[in-house]
């Protein structure tokens, strides 16, 4: 799995290539928790994920969880098919905004 | 000549170290479009079976890398099979599907998807150690 951060004005945008699994997924969530405090607000792109698991879906409910403590915005954009079907297998989709793309995510649209 | 009966099946002696569930999660998506699944089923089985694994990592063996994981799925008259077996510590059968359905917490999505997407499942504990087994129908369409 790869990450990326950069920034984009007060944003920052998480790029992540690869699986997010048991094994990668303690990565994506120390990268998003380090960047979540540093943002107003913060979008993950999820369009190059091959594959996510349960415990990548429970960092995002995390690093979301931390967001709304921090009164900062994290956002979902670029979601495969593949990708949806797993959040919905979760039944957590609705507790997360997601975009089509990162000029949506951003509001730069 | 005639054609020799198919039962497709694959076995795994693994490591409780999830560097390798890719390893197994491309053979299953494999085995199950030779069997006959689509895309979509085939993702579906295989991030059932990944999360059956990393239960046992977590739960049974708590994330140390040197216990042993026995798999074994295979074809059956009506679609698979999937056992495990390992020999950490027992599942908790208080938490398994616990979780609130569409709760805002991290825990505990696993075993629901396992039940979502496969049409038996069951936990078991045996002189051999802790076996879970689950099964799936190939549904075929007219």
């Amino acid at each position: 799995m790869k990450i990326t951060v950069r920034d984009v004005g007060d944003a920052k945008v998480v790029e992540v290539d690869g699986d997010v699994d048991l094994g990668t997924s303690p990565a994506l969530r120390s990268t998003l928790f380090d960047a979540l405090p540093r943002a107003a607000r913060l979008a993950l792109n999820l369009g190059a994920i091959r594959y996510i698991d349960s415990s990548g879906i429970a960092t995002l409910i995390e690093v979301l969880r931390d967001s709304q403590r921090l009164n900062k915005e994290f956002v979902l954009f670029g979601l495969s098919p593949a990708v949806m079907e797993v959040f919905r297998l979760t039944h957590v989709i609705r507790i997360f905004r997601v975009f089509q793309n990162e000029q949506d995510a951003l509001g730069t649209a | 000549m005639a054609t020799a009966p198919r039962h497709l099946r694959m076995q795994f002696a693994m490591p409780s170290d999830p560097r390798y569930l890719p390893v197994v999660r491309g053979a299953m998506c494999a085995l199950a479009a030779a069997i006959g699944w689509d895309e979509a089923d085939c993702r579906a089985i295989t991030l059932a079976l990944d999360e059956a694994l990393a239960n046992v990592i977590r739960h049974a063996y708590h994330n140390c890398p040197g216990g042993l994981i026995e798999l074994e799925c295979r074809e059956t008259a009506e679609g698979i099979e999937i056992s495990l077996l390992d020999n950490g510590d027992a599942p908790d059968r208080s938490k398994i599907c616990a979780r609130e359905v569409g709760c805002d917490q991290p825990g505990g999505l696993g075993t629901h998807i396992i039940k979502d997407v496969m049409d038996t499942v069951s936990y078991e504990i045996s002189p051999q150690g802790n076996r879970f087994v689950a099964t799936k129908i190939l549904r075929k369409t007219p």
